[in-house]
């Protein structure tokens, strides 16, 4: 009996460990989702492109506060750290990196895994195209990149050589692949940009390769015309119609300048939109920009009340300007962002005219064209009148709260819109990359680039220069030309990042030229 | 009331006087305390040893106590004078103390370090969040708070932080079952409120004693959970015998202590937000002070207690109100407890049951960081405007929307659209905060006492809150944080904690051995933060209709999440053998393995761990001089394994508030191990002049290895990964003085001083990484280093030459900050005291707790923005003065005045937000006086309704001794391990004082 006993609490207590049974089911967190689930619907690769897409732009520090800020398309009211900040040459936010491989390349490599081991191959050549369209960008900023040898730890970076002739090769492959499959049907239920259409994602193909082939077209003149004119004649075609362009959803999120401008107050129309566009009276600013309420900012050009800040502006407090443009309260509703459109696809085909590609008609015909592919766009009308002015200029800029001349501009664009075919290439090149420059609206990746390759338009400096020997000092006469490589790159990949720099040619810092940036227009 | 009838037992038969003289073998005992039993009729003797008594029954016993002497009972048998020697006793060192699991173990056996703070001593001064009042008590454990108020989270420390993934916070256990002391979201630099923590749902009258269990040895036999130390509280229990009831009532105020020094008399310039105007004007210098009130806290208590033989029970309800510093802070809280045992079966059976209720309101927890926090907006408001007209026209109408807002104006709203700062007033009228708590413990033990050797128990806990987090953000606001209709942001959760366990014990003695063996089991699941949240977020859609707070108003692209952050069970089962040989040596054997959940898919799931003891009492082995009364050396070593965190092994996929699947892009940790942490220490315990001065010594050394880490993956296939690497020691010495350096007849007075040092190195940390962070704001970053520390705070320095002076910036002429952060020095002290001092003279007592704090940094991003907004008082002295002394550089030349702009100025300068850390780093050091009490104990012999009776003055956080930082360097803006000794716009410390009456009946 009394051992009876001892038997019972000895099993009661062995009774509790060790029963281990529902460990991995406890283990797994409920409100996540598994690939496991998502093969329901055949979701497990296809629902997975939607982030890719939507980190494709960032925040405000990644576009607004670099690129956006450094095209002088938007500028700020705001005096972000002492007024010592990307927008005034003093990098302080470098964010697109970590960016573009955190939430695209890191992503897309898993969904290609993935996708290869489905057998879905359609979906792996659309993700290394979604890489393409982000790392072009991402090699805009710094240069040299991680892309050929990603994966590991400690990558190598490819020299920019190495890295577009990889995105052509990969371009290749993706086209044929493409084109191959034209009618596939896979992608339709997870393409919120055309719907699954091949033959439209093939457009954008072309198209890139042209774009990329124009950067590089004084870094490599044979290879850019190569790879230029493979586009310009490849039978799927270029994005020639604004239903044609590729446009990002936005996912029923609001259009994220928006909350920039109107939630934050953190952003209006730089003086340079308002110098350019009041200048040329383009009827797209009411497209682009609110209307100020009060027209006593407004005394020299009272029929266009829209009034910008000057891109790197000397400011005191934030209050001085935010009663300035906003951007078009318009924007609160719009559903999706353009990445790529056929105004673009027409200024390059006038640049390649300029420079003797084959496949291309006048340069004339593609400006003309470029400027009402845009016109179309957004809605404006009156693009005959605007293309035929060939009398007004960019206005000099004044920033009427701020006494003397802190902050105004002298205009020093000497282009006017009208076409004129006696004009030298240099000014030619002038009148397309302007307007391309305007077109860009939206999407001034590649404006900023322009800028950097061409010189055109001919933009003020920014007012408050605050390079320092930090990340590289500017003269007052010079433009930011690269950022540089970011801190957790340079602690923890430090032996490839001076490789880099190497591949660079100069200092990892903002003054260093990349390699399509040649100073030279033809 | 009932139930207080039922227990009132007693009756008085017939009553003397007694008097006599108590003596040792040496002569009188001045100090001897002499107690009618079972009453509370007792005196203490005078200088010679005599005591008289009044009132004692014929059939009365006295009991005769003195400290380090046997006690003695003694019947009156109708005699009228009673002579007592009392013999010194070895026993009176043998205390009987509560260790893991709720054993109860000899003192003179341990193995370990363990310290017992009675719970009537921390209640001595009613600190709201009683958890403070454990400061400087205990050597070892570090306590800080949070600056949210009352009902605000502690981060409470022993022996250093152990473990790079957790925060090495103790275990609290209630008697012997481990309870859940889960906290709520903390401040970040930038935005957010303290969400509180477990601890305040106890009522601190109920805590009989807490006793901190600081080594991993002492802890073995809780498991991991226990690896940080363990604090076990031992609440109250009735006592057979005559009913009491005691009824404790508190009212004190609180209020602010050390504001930031501002200046009021420079101004803005051409509007601007910063005040770096250099024309002073006679500006108000009202408004910061005004803003603050004082706080009022009431504490009110009654217990009843009381019960026979066969039945005890123990009832208390508690109430706190106390409302805040700031306006619209306000805290309410009411517990109930009801623990009853019966002892059944020929009282071999002995059940018990213990059921803690607890209901906790708190209204706008103070804010931290700069987001809708009012002191930023407080604190900067430009000198040269007037605050009246923004602090009656917080929200200016808006026609078109027909509602008020905090409109951009000049005379209202605020004068600034700036997402650092909102306008106080409308921060106070239009956002609220409400977290809501209920929680209840209830508990089942059975304990059965087989034979002489053989006993078992079993229990059963069952621990179940239910947190609500209530934030609302009304239409108008920032339109940084605040979206067009309003904003929302609403938790609403549950945590509970299933706990059972089983232990079999032994004893026996067989010749010159003694043994006490356990071997028990335990099961244990947690499942927190099950249930929702939703935040609206910044899309003008968030909320359908302007300042409607609820779910039907919830726009269509705000995603409501099912939330769980906790779900794991584990099974133990453990042994434990205690050797004793002639009661002067033991050796302390124990080993346990446990399953956890959070390991599974590794192969790891499983895990033993041992720890082993030994401790020799010196004094009975060897022959020692008489004034030695007990020395005992000590020393055990001990490793525990400590599992992973939840859901961290096969990490899945999310769907995002677009509506869209994000891939998972951390890496599967399928090789996980549980970490290890081994530990080792010796101790002495010596008492000296009849226990009269006692010194206690440990050194330990810890090393945490395996530390589970998540690093980020620079440019990789996997965004980051977690992997087991790395080893962290702390090492360091403990020392707890205690005497009683003065008895006399009507005076004693009683010490304890408590000192620890801890060192914390990090020894290795991954192959593959070189440092992990643990979070930093702005400038400042805790990083972990290989070679560094745990509170490591790095930041920017000043640029120097070789002479160390300043180099100032060739064209601004402000002073230039080093291109990388450095290391600016250590969020810990290099070693902490806690002096407390008991004083009684008659009828009066004083209690006093120093505490200090000596060595470790403190970093304050409030005042760096406070010198870049120009409104701290030393920008205005420079202004006065006309520049700010310097000892720099600029283009190789000597420079020693510096204009004060370009000196704090926000861009030139130290201050602002990116500012140069190094000018805002302060000696952690400070020594206050804690918490003070005098009492008076009221005569009550004639009243026989009232058996006792005191009135105490109290006061908490008093005074500094000294203090080096602007704020209080205890303070602490993040409870848990992220930010250590950062500051941001915290609430200043505060200061209260009051009255308590205590009545027992």
């Amino acid at each position: 009996m009394k051992k009876i006993k001892y038997i019972l609490i000895f099993a009661f207590i062995f009774s509790i460990g060790a029963c281990t049974d529902g460990f991995e089911e406890l283990n797994q967190n409920p409100n996540q989702i598994t690939d496991e689930s998502l093969k329901q619907d055949f979701q497990i690769v296809g629902s997975k492109y939607a982030p890719l897409f939507q980190n494709l732009f960032g925040n405000q520090i990644h576009h607004n506060l670099s690129n956006e800020s450094w095209a002088q398309h938007l500028a700020q009211p705001t005096v972000f750290v002492g007024n010592a900040n990307n927008t005034t040459y003093d990098i302080t936010w470098n964010p697109n990196w970590g960016r573009t491989y955190n939430n695209i390349m890191s992503p897309s490599g898993l969904v290609m895994l993935l996708a290869e081991e489905a057998e879905l191959p359609l979906f792996v050549h659309w993700a290394k195209l979604i890489r393409i369209l982000a790392m072009s960008r991402l090699t805009a900023f710094h240069g040299p990149v991680i892309f050929t040898q990603f994966g590991g730890a400690q990558a190598g970076y490819d020299s920019e050589p190495i890295l577009y002739n990889a995105f052509f090769t990969q371009l290749d492959e993706i086209l044929a692949f493409f084109k191959a499959n034209v009618n596939a049907q896979d992608m339709m239920q997870f393409d919120e940009s055309y719907g699954g259409d091949i033959s439209s994602w093939i457009r954008l193909v072309n198209s890139m390769r042209l774009r990329l082939a124009m950067r590089i077209s004084m870094a490599d003149p044979v290879l850019a015309k190569t790879q230029g004119e493979k586009a310009l004649s490849d039978s799927g075609g270029l994005i020639e119609s604004n239903d044609q362009n590729l446009n990002v959803f936005l996912y029923g999120k609001v259009y994220h300048p928006v909350t920039i401008s109107f939630g934050w107050a953190d952003t209006r129309m730089s003086a340079t939109m308002e110098s350019v566009l009041v200048g040329y009276k383009d009827p797209r600013i009411s497209k682009f920009f609110d209307e100020v309420a009060d027209p006593a900012l407004v005394p020299d050009h009272p029929e266009f009340p829209y009034k910008g800040i000057r891109s790197g502006a000397s400011l005191d407090a934030k209050g001085d300007h935010t009663m300035y443009s906003n951007i078009s309260s318009d924007f609160k509703t719009v559903t999706e962002r353009r990445f790529m459109g056929a105004a673009e696809v027409e200024f390059i085909k006038a640049e390649a005219a300029l420079r003797g590609w084959s496949g291309v008609g006048t340069a004339q015909s593609h400006y003309e064209a470029g400027v009402n592919r845009s016109f179309e766009e957004w809605g404006a009308a009156g693009a005959a009148t605007y293309l035929a002015n060939n009398t007004d200029l960019p206005i000099d800029y004044d920033d009427i709260v701020y006494q003397g001349d802190r902050n105004d501009f002298v205009n020093k664009m000497t282009v006017t819109v009208a076409w004129d075919n006696a004009l030298s290439n240099e000014e030619k090149l002038d009148k397309i990359i302007t307007q391309k420059w305007i077109a860009s609206r939206t999407n001034t990746m590649e404006s900023w680039v322009d800028h950097r390759r061409t010189g055109y338009p001919k933009l003020p400096n920014i007012f408050d220069n605050r390079s320092n020997a930090e990340d590289g000092i500017l003269a007052d006469d010079e433009f930011l030309r690269r950022v540089i490589y970011t801190n957790g790159q340079r602690q923890n990949n430090a032996a490839k990042v001076a490789e880099a720099v190497g591949f660079l040619g100069g200092p990892d810092e903002i003054g260093t030229r990349l390699w399509w940036d040649t100073g030279a227009n033809f | 009331m009932f139930f207080v009838a039922i227990m009132l037992t007693g009756s008085v038969i017939f009553a003397q006087t007694v008097s006599g003289i108590i003596s040792d073998e040496s002569g009188p005992l001045p100090g001897a305390s002499v107690l009618v039993k079972g009453t509370s009729n007792g005196v203490t003797t005078d200088f010679d040893g005599n005591f008289t008594l009044d009132n004692v029954a014929s059939d009365a016993t006295l009991v005769v106590d003195f400290l380090g002497f046997k006690s003695q009972d003694v019947s009156v048998a109708g005699k009228s004078v009673i002579n007592v020697t009392l013999e010194v006793d070895a026993s009176q060192l043998d205390e009987v103390v509560v260790t893991a699991l709720g054993i109860k173990r000899s003192e003179k056996t341990l193995t370990f370090a363990q310290q017992t703070v009675k719970g009537e001593d921390l209640m001595k001064t009613k600190d709201v969040n009683f958890v403070n009042a454990l400061s400087g008590k205990a050597a070892g454990v570090e306590v800080r708070q949070s600056s949210s108020g009352p009902g605000g989270s502690t981060k409470i420390q022993i022996r250093g932080a152990k473990s790079a993934s957790g925060d090495s916070q103790p275990l609290f256990v209630i008697d012997g079952v481990p309870m859940t002391n889960n906290k709520g979201g903390q401040p970040s630099g930038w935005n957010g409120v303290d969400g509180g923590d477990g601890l305040s749902a106890l009522n601190p009258d109920d805590i009989e004693s807490m006793s901190i269990l600081k080594g991993a040895n002492a802890a073995i036999l809780y498991g991991s959970d226990g690896a940080n130390g363990v604090v076990i509280i031992t609440t109250k229990s009735g006592k057979a015998g005559a009913t009491k009831v005691n009824v404790t009532s508190s009212a004190s105020v609180r209020s602010i202590i050390d504001t930031p020094e501002l200046q009021y008399r420079y101004g803005s310039v051409n509007g601007a937000k910063e005040n770096w105007s250099y024309t002073s004007g006679d500006y108000a210098d009202n408004f910061v002070d005004d803003w603050f009130q004082t706080g009022f806290d009431l504490i009110n208590g009654v217990s009843v207690s009381g019960g026979n033989d066969k039945t005890q029970a123990y009832f208390s309800y508690g109430n706190t109100t106390s409302t805040g510093v700031s306006p619209n802070n306000d805290y309410k809280k009411n517990n109930f407890s009801f623990k009853q045992s019966t002892k059944v079966l020929n009282d071999k059976v002995k059940i018990t049951s213990n059921v803690i209720l607890s209901q906790e309101k708190t209204k706008n927890r103070n804010r931290a960081g700069y987001y809708n926090n009012p002191l930023t907006g407080l604190y900067w408001f430009p000198r040269d405007r007037n605050f009246n007209d923004f602090k009656d026209n917080y929200g200016i109408f808006n026609p078109d929307r027909n509602l008020d807002e905090m409109s951009l104006s000049d005379s209202g709203g605020w004068f600034v659209q700036d997402h650092h700062q909102s306008n106080p007033y409308w921060l106070l009228n239009k956002e609220s905060q409400d977290d809501d708590f209920k929680r209840v413990i209830a508990n089942l033990s059975v304990a059965w006492t087989i034979d002489d050797h053989f006993s078992f128990q079993m229990r059963m806990n069952y621990d179940f809150a239910k947190k609500t987090y209530d934030e609302q953000r009304m239409a108008g606001g920032n339109t940084t944080t605040v979206a067009r209709n309003g904003r929302w942001a609403y938790q609403d959760f549950t945590d509970s904690k299933t706990y059972m366990d089983g232990i079999l014990n032994y004893n026996n003695s067989i010749g010159d051995f003694t043994v006490n063996a356990l071997v028990g089991a335990t099961y244990q699941r947690t499942e927190y933060r099950l249930g929702v949240s939703v935040n609206t977020g910044m899309e003008d859609s968030g909320l359908l209709y302007a300042n409607e707070f609820n779910f039907q108003n919830i726009g269509p692209i705000v995603q409501v999440g099912s939330t769980l952050n906790n779900n794991v069970e584990k099974q133990s089962i453990f042994g434990n053998v205690e050797l004793g040989w002639k009661e002067m040596l033991f050796v302390d054997l124990a080993g346990r393995n446990d399953w956890a959940s959070t390991l599974a898919e590794t192969g790891n799931e499983s895990y033993f761990y041992p720890s082993i003891g030994l401790s020799a009492i010196l004094s009975k082995i060897i022959e020692m001089p008489d004034w030695t009364s007990f020395l005992k050396a000590r020393a055990s070593m001990a490793t525990i394994g400590n599992e992973v965190p939840w859901n961290r092994i096969t990490p899945d996929n999310r769907v995002t508030d677009a509506g869209t699947v994000s891939t998972n892009t951390v890496k599967p940790f399928l090789d996980a191990k549980p970490e290890l942490i081994s530990t080792f220490e010796v101790g002495l315990d010596w008492r000296m002049f009849k226990s009269r001065l006692g010194i206690d010594f440990t050194y330990y050394d810890i090393t945490s290895k395996d530390q589970f880490l998540r690093f980020p993956l620079e440019s990789q296939l996997y965004t980051s990964e977690y992997i087991n690497a790395g080893e962290i020691k702390n090492s360091g010495i403990e020392i707890t003085l205690n005497g009683t350096p003065i008895v006399t007849e009507n005076f004693s007075w009683s010490t304890t001083f408590n000192y620890s040092a801890n060192t914390n190195e990090i020894i290795e940390l991954s192959p593959n990484a070189l440092d992990a962070g643990l979070g930093g704001t702005e400038g400042f970053a805790a990083p972990l280093i290989e070679g560094g520390s745990f509170g490591d705070i790095w930041g920017f320095k000043f640029q120097r030459d070789g002479e160390g002076r300043i180099i100032l910036d060739d064209t601004d002429g402000g002073p230039l900050k080093t291109a990388q952060r450095e290391l600016l020095g250590n969020a810990e002290p290099d070693f902490a005291v806690g002096w407390s001092n008991n004083l009684n003279y008659k009828s009066w007592s004083v209690n006093m707790q120093i505490n200090g704090k000596f060595g470790g940094i403190v970093a304050s991003q409030t005042e760096s923005l406070l010198d870049g907004n120009g409104v701290s008082e030393r920008s205005a002295a420079a202004r006065d003065r006309g520049y700010e002394n310097i000892n720099a550089v600029q283009n190789g030349q000597p420079v020693t005045q510096i204009d004060p702009f370009t000196y704090y100025g926000e861009g030139p300068g130290t201050g602002g937000r990116n500012g140069i850390s190094e000018a805002y780093i302060y000696d952690r050091t400070s020594v206050r006086l804690a918490q003070l009490s005098i009492s008076y104990q009221f005569n009550v012999e004639q009243l026989d309704w009232i058996s006792n009776a005191s009135l105490s003055l109290i006061g908490n956080n008093l005074f500094y001794f000294y203090k080096d930082a602007p704020f209080d360097p205890e303070i602490t803006n993040s409870t848990s391990r992220s930010q250590p000794g950062i500051e941001n716009y915290n609430l200043p410390a505060t200061r209260t004082t009051g009255l308590n009456l205590s009545v027992t009946f």
